[in-house]
């Protein structure tokens, strides 16, 4: 039989949260560079003051720290504030585990951050759901010293050009010329948002519940399959066709001469290569007219079920956060992007913009303020972060030849629309925020 | 010998209550809440949960997924459990013989038992690098001779080795044990009635090793269905294109990854009935065959 201390002991261990109120966590998912960046923030912000305390816990990736979430939230043991990423935006804003983050700080002047940025995150009434953190989006990145053992100067903007430089490359005995992952993130999502395409109806889901996936033809498809028949011809290298089995890694250690990718992997691409690094907008299919790239990385959600000195030190710590210093040394570290207007402007009158160690934040931003269209917003779509799984599967069995492209793309839009379907009946008579 | 009597109705409760509380905390109550969920459609972070009878069957058994995961979990389950078994009974009727080695080799071949299958996937991965691991040298002069990151064939076949390689401690303490138990005079008898090696493997030491081969054959076939997720966990993570997926990483990946906790929880009530149904299966049927007389 468990005796009175045991127990009592017990007590104490589940109580112990709540006694010390100004006592907080955060729980994030970056690791690396990201990781690095995230506890010195938290450092500084428990440094610079005495009243709260926030307990910053990395729980290796954004979907191991989600899974925690609910398990914790179902349980009562969650934490205050969490940061998630993008993929999971409408699960979260109808999981009623969560408060609006405008409700939680009213008096913040949300408007400041930047329009990418925002219509990601906002509700159709225009009002912020999560606060922006980590910032990135798409963009292309080149290897100069490789590029100029083939005779290439300068990235190329169009996709066309982009095959042209790596058949030279390739010529010039250059076994990886250009490399991605095929992540539906970079090869859907971005891909669509800047050629002003969707990849469900109800632009993206922002209409309602009841949108399909329609990426499966028309530009998206051709894409995918040039991706495939340039892969075949040896010009692109996915993840497990290169040496160091990541395409970043690939990029990072001088296999790969060009390669897509966030502007989160930069720190991490110029603290391996120096200025050997070369950054440009994302490539373009000639003939489209250019749009925003979305914001990519995550946001910080606060959420329910704590006293009110845990939301005091919540809303200090994501006042912290939000300052211009504080952003100014994340992109530093880790080339994710400055999220307000006010920040980018305290970078420019650093002087800072042009030097390398933040040439993202110039070519991110500029990527993410292109022209806007109702389909380049974000992606509203519910089990998206599974859709994502589902739509890497069935293009991997493409890629090794289980099926051919437009079959795998078929397949995918009709399991994504299962998904759909089945959110829709799970939050059956939940309106869209 | 004095027989006690414990007169209390209570003690032998208490005494196994333990036990009890563990299995209830940690078997029976999952097992009454897959079956709960199985009939409801759950929403991630609690909230609403709706009765919904049989739908998530009808959804998980209609979707081609779960058939072709279900179709090749049980591929897996035979090939695994085949090739483990059958190894494990090569080395240990090498080890049974009087060879001068064999002594040390009883020793060396139970080591592996002590490593987590998570670290021999770890480990394997390392080895069967197609670019940095052992058949690395074989890829520069055939280019694409073995790529266990896009060829599904190759990924079965590191799956099968790395399986084996865990697998073999136990089975082979097991089976060896049996071996040893075998009385020599009936190998004597054997020798002095003419018969070498191979007959006496077949008319002696089979027949008489089945009750041992029954225990690992249940044993490792339930352990292939459900044992498998520490390595495809850390060596496929059921790519490529979703080709080894089996149903216990599925049942993860549903449940956790993507928060369908109803549509995992189906499909673990739908894997619990197939592992009884095959247990059922060979105690009925391959239990007959097996000869405990000795």
């Amino acid at each position: 039989m468990l005796n009175k201390s045991a127990l009592s002991a017990l007590a104490l261990m589940v109580a112990a949260p709540v006694a010390q109120a100004a006592d907080f966590e955060f729980w994030y998912g970056n690791t690396g560079t990201g990781e690095e960046a995230i506890q010195s923030a938290c450092t500084a912000f428990n440094e610079s003051q005495s009243e709260h305390r926030v307990s910053c816990v990395g729980q290796g990736s954004y979907e191991t720290g989600m899974q925690k979430a609910i398990a914790a939230y179902r349980s009562q043991q969650h934490p205050v504030l969490i940061q998630f990423f993008d993929a999971g935006t409408l699960d979260l804003m109808l999981s009623g585990a969560v408060l609006p983050v405008q409700d939680v700080a009213p008096d913040v002047d949300w408007g400041d951050y930047i329009n990418g940025a925002r219509s990601f995150y906002e509700t159709s009434t225009g009002e912020l759901f999560s606060q922006p953190y980590n910032g990135s989006t798409l963009i292309f990145y080149g290897n100069r010293e490789l590029l100029a053992q083939a005779g290439v100067d300068e990235l190329p903007q169009t996709w066309e050009g982009v095959i042209e430089a790596a058949r030279v490359l390739k010529d010039a005995g250059i076994d990886c010329p250009f490399t991605t992952d095929a992540h539906p993130w970079r090869v859907l999502e971005q891909f669509s948002a800047r050629h002003g395409l969707s990849i469900a109806s109800r632009n993206n889901g922002y209409g309602g519940l009841d949108a399909e996936y329609t990426f499966n033809t028309g530009p998206v498809a051709e894409h995918l399959q040039n991706l495939a028949a340039w892969r075949d011809e040896g010009l692109v290298k996915l993840d497990a066709d290169t040496a160091a089995g990541k395409y970043t890694t690939a990029f990072n250690s001088g296999e790969c001469a060009m390669m897509e990718g966030s502007t989160g992997s930069y720190g991490a691409a110029f603290a391996a290569l120096g200025d050997k690094v070369e950054i440009a907008m994302a490539p373009m299919y000639e003939g489209y007219d250019r749009h925003n790239t979305l914001i990519g990385g995550a946001s910080i959600w606060v959420m329910k079920g704590h006293d009110e000195p845990s939301y005091n030190g919540a809303r200090a710590f994501l006042d912290f956060l939000r300052g211009d210093a504080q952003q100014i040394e994340f992109t530093r570290i880790t080339g994710y992007v400055p999220v307000t207007n006010s920040g980018l402007a305290a970078l420019e009158a650093a002087g800072l913009s042009g030097d390398p160690q933040f040439a993202t934040a110039g070519v991110g931003v500029e990527s993410l303020n292109q022209p806007a269209s109702e389909d380049s917003r974000g992606v509203r779509l519910g089990f998206y972060v599974q859709f994502r799984d589902i739509f890497m599967e069935e293009t991997q069995k493409a890629f090794t030849g289980g099926q051919d492209m437009q079959a795998a793309l078929d397949a995918a839009a009709a399991r994504g629309n299962d998904l759909l379907r089945r959110f829709e009946q799970t939050y059956e008579g939940t309106k869209l925020p | 010998m004095k027989q006690e009597i414990f007169r209390s109705r209570w003690l032998p409760w208490w005494l196994s209550a333990p036990q009890l509380i563990v299995l209830f905390l940690f078997f029976y109550l999952p097992i009454a809440l897959a079956f709960f969920w199985a009939f409801h459609l759950e929403q991630p972070f609690g909230g609403r949960s709706e009765f919904v009878g049989l739908e998530n069957f009808r959804r998980v058994l209609g979707s081609g997924e779960f058939w072709s995961s279900a179709g090749a979990t049980l591929l897996y389950m035979v090939l695994a459990s085949g090739t483990s078994i059958l190894t494990a009974l090569i080395l240990a009727l090498a080890a049974d013989r009087a060879l001068k080695l064999s002594p040390l080799a009883r020793n060396v071949f139970i080591w592996p038992k002590a490593v987590a299958s998570a670290s021999i996937g770890v480990i394997f991965v390392f080895i069967l690098n197609p670019f940095l691991g052992i058949l690395a040298p074989l890829n520069e002069i055939w280019p694409g001779f073995w790529n266990p990151r896009t060829n599904v064939t190759h990924t079965y076949i590191m799956l099968f080795v790395t399986n084996v390689w865990n697998a073999i401690p136990f089975t082979f303490i097991i089976l060896l044990a049996g071996l040893q138990a075998i009385p020599q005079e009936l190998h004597k008898a054997g020798a002095m009635d003419g018969s070498g090696p191979w007959r006496r493997l077949w008319d002696i030491q089979l027949p008489l090793l089945t009750p041992q081969l029954f225990v690992v054959i249940v044993l490792e076939v339930a352990d292939s269905l459900s044992g498998s997720f520490g390595l495809i966990d850390t060596m496929t993570n059921g790519g490529p294109g979703g080709a080894t997926n089996l149903l216990v990483y599925k049942i993860y990946s549903d449940g956790f990854k993507a928060y369908d906790l109803s549509g995992a929880a189906t499909q673990t009530v739908i894997l619990m009935a197939l592992v009884a149904c095959i247990t059922g299966f060979q105690y009925v049927f391959l239990e007959r065959k097996v000869n405990y007389d000795r």
